[in-house]
């Protein structure tokens, strides 16, 4: 007889079935594909951004520079670990580690699934919105701690940037929630599960709803949520002309890849913050309106044939590269990465598997869609003055992000009404 | 400011026009960057690089007719050519040649003085070397030129 916490939760999360063992794996789970996440994000960042720039970037470690992120971190991981003389020890230890770890708590709550998250908590979003601002902590410690002028000032301006984008990105978080606790069937939640339930049951992503009110508030969020992450154009905390890294100048080889680690990790929960408020989770595109048992397999084999492509594709690349001795190893690496992927892709079309492989995927699409928009900006906007970065945030986004949600709330409320009284 | 002005604002038409441009520019045939080891660049028509003597391709006798012109057209003053003449024909033969590249600023004004089309600025640019003797070029090594440099990959 196998005792009741080993089976895997397939319809619950491990948090409300009670399992330990799960959450544990869970927890593994998220952190290594958060990890690889931050590699990929690290290859694909500098591909893109290069051709962007009509170059081609990374090209010579592994086929297109495929192992870049590989051979960076292994530098990183010898090089010299240097504390300045005269630092905060204690501090200065511990500033990269409360980053990290608070970007990394953030993924707790985010359900990349209906089964597939750690826990659900009923102040999910409160709880994503506490502990991101904890990362400020760190940075201000970083900064302070490093006993230099440029760490210091980039600590400051990085704290007063995220302290005024919060409001409002808490607006537009509002925003979101007053939406989900309209119509006969709200329920008006702040767990990141029941958002997405919400808008499954509203028919609806948010984006959508009360068009345009939910893409303002949305745009809102996304303009707010790179600040937050001290991403382009609003990088000044580290801007490089100014301030050489910013808090990250004194920080050097392992510490300031986590640094590095912490902000990409926390790009991608601020993501997942937006795709699940917004752009409807896990669920996959028109969960209503095409429903019905051939929709369901067509679209639950669309990570498969994805991934299956992916490594067709790595083959097809493997047998156009140059027929020279010294690619063999290449040529042999991508062949089996190819192949790889592409079992990988055969399993996931076996139904029950797809069944449950379905909802990451169209999480980690969504989520890639917002990374792809990061390194957008990144090549596209110079970075703003710091007075121009406060005008925008206290002048422009805050009341558009108020006035947005007196909008919402009051058409929500006249439409809640309209329907009580009879109308329709 | 008009109403106009204020919409432009408002939708971040600008904004959206800057990420058309970078959109567009992620298209592969767009690409500048040369992998110079890897494929060797394409040269304008007139570079000056490298110089070369040119011979007789038939016979494989120099075309230099040891004129002195290019020597004298030389502001560096860095080409000698020493000649003797040939008891035979009575005509002047050039017996050695050194050009000093090490000086050289291209100018291309001994090519111009040059009335046989002998001498040349050839379209090689891999000139670097590690002792400044290299840089005098004899007259053996201006008629052969330079191998190409080949890398590992």
């Amino acid at each position: 007889m196998i005792p009741q916490w080993l089976y895997p939760p397939l319809d619950k999360t491990p948090g409300e079935s009670g399992s330990v063992l799960w959450m544990v794996i869970f927890i593994l789970l998220i952190f290594g594909g958060v990890s690889a996440g931050v590699v990929l994000m690290n290859w694909l960042e500098r591909k893109i951004l290069a051709h962007m720039q009509v170059r081609i970037g990374p090209m010579r470690v592994g086929p297109h520079g495929l192992l870049q992120p590989i051979a960076d971190a292994l530098k990183l991981l010898i090089k010299e670990d240097i504390v300045p003389d005269r630092a905060d020890k204690v501090v200065y230890w511990f500033a990269p580690l409360c980053v990290c770890m608070t970007a990394f708590t953030l993924f707790i709550v985010v359900p990349f699934g209906r089964a597939h998250a750690v826990t659900d908590m009923n102040i999910g979003l409160l709880f994503m919105l506490g502990a991101s601002s904890l990362g400020v902590m760190g940075v201000i410690m970083g900064g302070w701690a490093s006993n230099s002028h440029y760490s210091l000032m980039g600590a400051l301006r990085s704290g007063a940037q995220m302290v005024s984008y919060e409001i409002a990105m808490g607006m537009a978080l509002l925003c979101g929630v007053l939406m989900t606790s309209f119509n006969a069937s709200g329920s008006g939640t702040l767990s990141m599960i029941g958002i997405v339930e919400a808008q499954q049951s509203q028919h609806v992503w948010f984006v959508f709803k009360m068009f345009p009110l939910g893409f303002i508030a949305m745009a809102v969020f996304a303009v707010a949520m790179v600040a937050e992450t001290n991403r382009a154009p609003f990088d000044l905390p580290e801007a490089e002309s100014e301030l050489v890294a910013g808090f990250m100048t004194e920080y050097s080889g392992f510490r300031w890849s986590i640094f590095f680690l912490a902000e990409y990790a926390s790009m991608m929960a601020v993501s997942s913050i937006a795709v699940t408020l917004w752009l409807g989770g896990w669920l996959r595109p028109f969960p209503n309106a095409l429903s019905g048992k051939l929709w369901d397999a067509a679209f639950a084999s669309v990570p498969g044939l994805v991934f299956a492509g992916l490594g067709g594709l790595c083959l097809w690349s493997a047998s156009r590269m140059p027929k020279l001795a010294q690619l063999k190893l290449q040529r042999l690496g991508l062949d089996g990465f190819g192949g790889v992927l592409g079992l990988a892709g055969l399993v996931m079309l076996i139904p029950p598997v797809a069944m449950q492989v379905q909802d990451v995927f169209w999480f980690a699409a969504k989520v890639a869609f917002f990374m792809y928009l990061y390194i957008w900006y990144r090549g596209t906007f110079p970075r703003y003055r710091f007075d121009q970065l406060m005008g925008v945030g206290w002048k422009v986004l805050l009341p558009v992000s108020l006035g947005i949600l007196m909008v919402t709330a009051l058409v929500g409320v006249s439409g809640e009404l309209w329907t009580s009284l009879g109308g329709k | 400011m008009g109403i106009r002005e204020i919409l432009k604002k408002a939708l971040m038409t600008d904004f959206i026009t800057g990420l058309k441009v970078t959109f567009r520019s992620q298209h592969p045939a767009e690409l500048v960057t040369e992998q110079y080891p890897l494929e060797r660049p394409s040269l304008a028509e007139r570079y000056r690089g490298q110089p070369r003597l040119s011979v007789n391709p038939d016979t494989g006798e120099t075309l230099c007719t040891a004129c002195d012109l290019c020597a004298m057209a030389c502001p560096e003053k860095l080409i000698k050519v020493v000649s003797e003449r040939d008891p035979v024909t009575k005509r002047k033969r050039m017996i050695s040649f050194q050009y000093d590249m090490s000086r050289c600023m291209f100018c291309g004004l001994c090519v111009e003085a040059c009335n046989s089309n002998c001498l040349e600025l050839s379209q090689d640019y891999e000139m670097a070397l590690y002792s400044r003797e290299g840089m005098v070029l004899d007259r053996e090594r201006l008629e052969k030129g330079q191998e190409p440099a080949v890398y590992a990959r």
